[in-house]
């Protein structure tokens, strides 16, 4: 019977055709969603990739060195690269400040010690060798040997990062360690945190030793409820597809009433036009998702933050896509097995 | 015991707040190869005969049996099958699929029994070459006329070579050349050994049946003299769904009329005193009676033709009698002693 099903769907082409339209706009958004939020997931892993500490020093009772103003000393990393167990030892100052030339703009500032832990990676450009030069990420639209000014100090642009953000997609810079002292402390020997290669076996008095899953669980904390809402919309985002696809498989099963009470008449049993009617759905359904995945490449780069679809989503979208089908069609399944066979013989 | 038995057939339907019981103790039998026309106006229930031939509706009491198969006793999935292999049906208003071409349509009964596309699609298309539409196969229901339409309807019905056919007003929506041929269509299923059944108000098709059925119960239109009742109270003066060929006219006493519900109650429609009438309705138009009348008192009744009442009313006219008007006859109360179902002496 599925070729009752496919020639309805040419018949009504028009309705249908909209009706995909609409609901792989929708999709699209569900993917969007899902690229944002593998976003806001993915910034805290990859900063602290980038930094690349097997752990970080800060003080006593500081949840983590990107949410907290605690300081160290920066020349405790002295003493705790001497602790048995570590390898290296590097102040690392983290601020957020705000870039006013060439253009208004927050931006995370990460202040290393030249040729110690937390250098960028780079794809343009070279690492900061002197003060007043900068590594910035390309979400800045900033080009080598750009100017840069932020947090009172005039940079220059030297080397260009890529991808390089937290914070909801805030793009970060790098600047030497005397630098981003003279932004966030007067010029203060202090940092946020010490970062260590190797790690000691008991952190030093009067601080506290975090591994990179904890800060990056400190670093997600603030973001739980950008996500919450994420994944709240998307939800939202598929009741609507469902209604869709619902609305649309119901008045399908509405204009064809007597179509069914004939096919009944003649002896066509309920399974029969029930498994059309979800065919209707899943077709409707994944030629659907098939043009979200387009339309998701399509608006992705115009989306004003940074967008990671992960695979699974796509995968995940033609499931889910089927069964929200499957689900939104149960009204129309209702209908065309409750029509009664005696409506056939009613007249034009 | 081939072919097609009915007996008792009585159907029974609610229709809003009140019983309709369109065919009441039917009785036919009609062997393979007979074509009988089931004839009567709109609403005498031939289309709820052919639905429980179809076994799509369930009759009130009474039997059906076709080639042995009690079509009353089957279940759910057993009902399915026959309508599958037993029985086709050519509907009144065609009711193709308008998605679907011509040879598709034919196909779709064949499909929904798991008939091989490859086979399904090459009956189909045997049946309406049989039917003269071998250059109309690829044709949506759009692009046929009504009369090309009818012949799909038929290949339809004939998808599974059913020994029953079943068409519901064939003609309806044909013109006359289209009549031609659907009708020397429908001749020719039944001389194919196959039982065919014919609903219709046309009476054109009368030279089609074998055998007539007249479904709608009708009150003789010949003179006949005033019918003088004298009844007790309680006594039914006439009953609801017969036959009605007397308006009465209520000289003593008190008649109710009342109408069978739907929850098996009754619904007092009127109730009528002296120098009142009642019943008009059905005689004037052939239909039956609406609801059931019984004197409530010991009265007496008086029931004319509907050519006597007037001229007893003053030659009222028939629009003042239709919307019962207050009329008053002109002669006082016959003489005469008869009790319920004895004429005045």
């Amino acid at each position: 019977m599925w070729l009752i099903s496919i020639r309805d769907l040419q018949f009504r082409r028009r309705r249908f055709s909209i009706a995909v339209a609409a609901t792989a706009l929708v999709f699209a958004m569900t993917l969007l969603m899902a690229g944002v939020s593998a976003s806001l997931h993915n910034e805290p892993r990859r900063i602290t990739d980038v930094i690349g500490a097997d752990s970080w020093i800060v003080a006593k009772g500081t949840a983590g060195p990107f949410t907290a103003a605690t300081v160290v000393p920066a020349d405790a990393a002295a003493a705790i690269a001497a602790a048995p167990g570590v390898e290296t030892a590097d102040p690392l100052v983290i601020l957020h400040s705000a870039m006013r030339e060439p253009v208004d703009r927050d931006v995370n500032v990460i202040g290393y010690r030249i040729g110690g832990l937390g250098a960028p990676p780079l794809t343009a450009g070279r690492r900061p060798r002197a003060p007043g030069e900068v590594v910035a990420d390309s979400l800045l639209g900033l080009e080598l040997g750009d100017g840069l000014a932020a947090g009172g100090q005039q940079f220059e642009v030297v080397g260009i990062g890529d991808g390089i953000t937290y914070y909801f997609g805030t793009a970060t810079i790098f600047v030497p360690l005397e630098d981003a002292q003279a932004m966030g402390f007067s010029g203060k020997p202090l940092a946020t945190t010490i970062v260590t290669a190797g790690r000691a076996s008991s952190p030093p008095q009067g601080l506290d030793a975090l591994g990179p899953a904890e800060v990056r669980a400190d670093l997600e904390r603030p973001l739980a409820s950008g996500t919450q809402s994420i994944d709240f919309i998307s939800v939202l985002l598929w009741f609507t597809a469902a209604g869709i696809i619902g609305s649309i498989i119901y008045l399908s099963a509405l204009d064809r009433t007597r179509d069914f009470a004939v096919l009944k008449a003649t002896g066509a049993p309920n399974r029969s036009l029930m498994i059309g009617l979800a065919l209707q759905a899943i077709v409707l359904s994944v030629a659907s998702a098939a043009l979200a995945i387009v339309l998701a490449q399509v608006l992705a780069p115009a989306f004003p933050f940074s967008v990671e679809i992960p695979l699974r989503s796509y995968v995940y979208l033609f499931l889910i896509a089927a069964s929200v089908g499957l689900v939104a069609s149960l009204a129309g399944l209702r209908r065309a097995v409750g029509v009664d066979p005696a409506l056939a013989f009613g007249g034009a | 015991m081939n072919g097609l038995h009915i007996a008792g057939l009585t159907i029974e339907y609610s229709s809003g707040d009140y019983v309709v019981r369109p065919i009441d103790g039917l009785n036919l039998s009609v062997p393979p190869g007979e074509l009988v026309l089931l004839l009567g106006p709109s609403g005498c229930g031939k289309t709820t005969l052919l639905s429980v031939l179809a076994g799509i509706l369930k009759a009130h009491s009474g039997s059906v049996r076709f080639n042995e198969i009690n079509v009353g006793a089957l279940k759910e999935r057993a009902l399915t099958d026959y309508r599958r292999a037993t029985v086709g049906v050519v509907f009144q208003a065609f009711n193709l699929i308008p998605s679907l071409t011509a040879v598709e349509n034919v196909a779709v009964p064949l499909l929904a029994a798991k008939v091989p596309t490859s086979k399904a699609r090459a009956r189909a298309e045997a049946l309406l070459r049989e039917v003269g539409l071998a250059d109309r196969l690829t044709h949506k229901p759009a692009g046929l006329s009504g009369g090309q339409q009818q012949r799909v309807a038929i290949a339809r019905a004939l998808a599974h070579d059913p020994p029953l056919v079943l068409a519901d007003e064939p003609t309806a929506h044909l013109d006359y050349i289209q009549v031609e041929g659907i009708l020397r269509l429908l001749r020719e299923l039944a001389a194919a050994g196959r039982t065919v059944i014919v609903a219709t108000h046309d009476e054109r098709l009368l030279p089609l049946a074998d055998r007539i059925v007249e479904l709608a119960p009708k009150g003789t239109s010949k003179p006949r003299p005033p019918e003088h009742l004298v009844v007790g109270r309680g006594d039914i003066i006439f009953r609801q769904g017969e036959a009605g060929d007397l308006i009465f006219i209520v000289w003593r006493g008190e008649v109710e009329l009342v109408r069978a519900r739907g929850d098996n109650s009754e619904l007092v429609v009127d109730r009528v005193g002296p120098g009142r009438y009642f019943g008009e309705l059905a005689p004037i138009f052939g239909l039956p009676r609406s609801a059931t009348a019984h004197a409530t008192t010991d009265a007496v009744v008086t029931g004319y033709t509907p050519k006597d009442f007037r001229r007893q009313m003053g030659s009222p006219s028939m629009a003042d009698m239709i919307i019962g008007a207050d009329l008053q006859p002109l002669d006082h109360e016959p003489t005469g002693t008869g009790r319920i179902g004895q004429e005045s002496s």
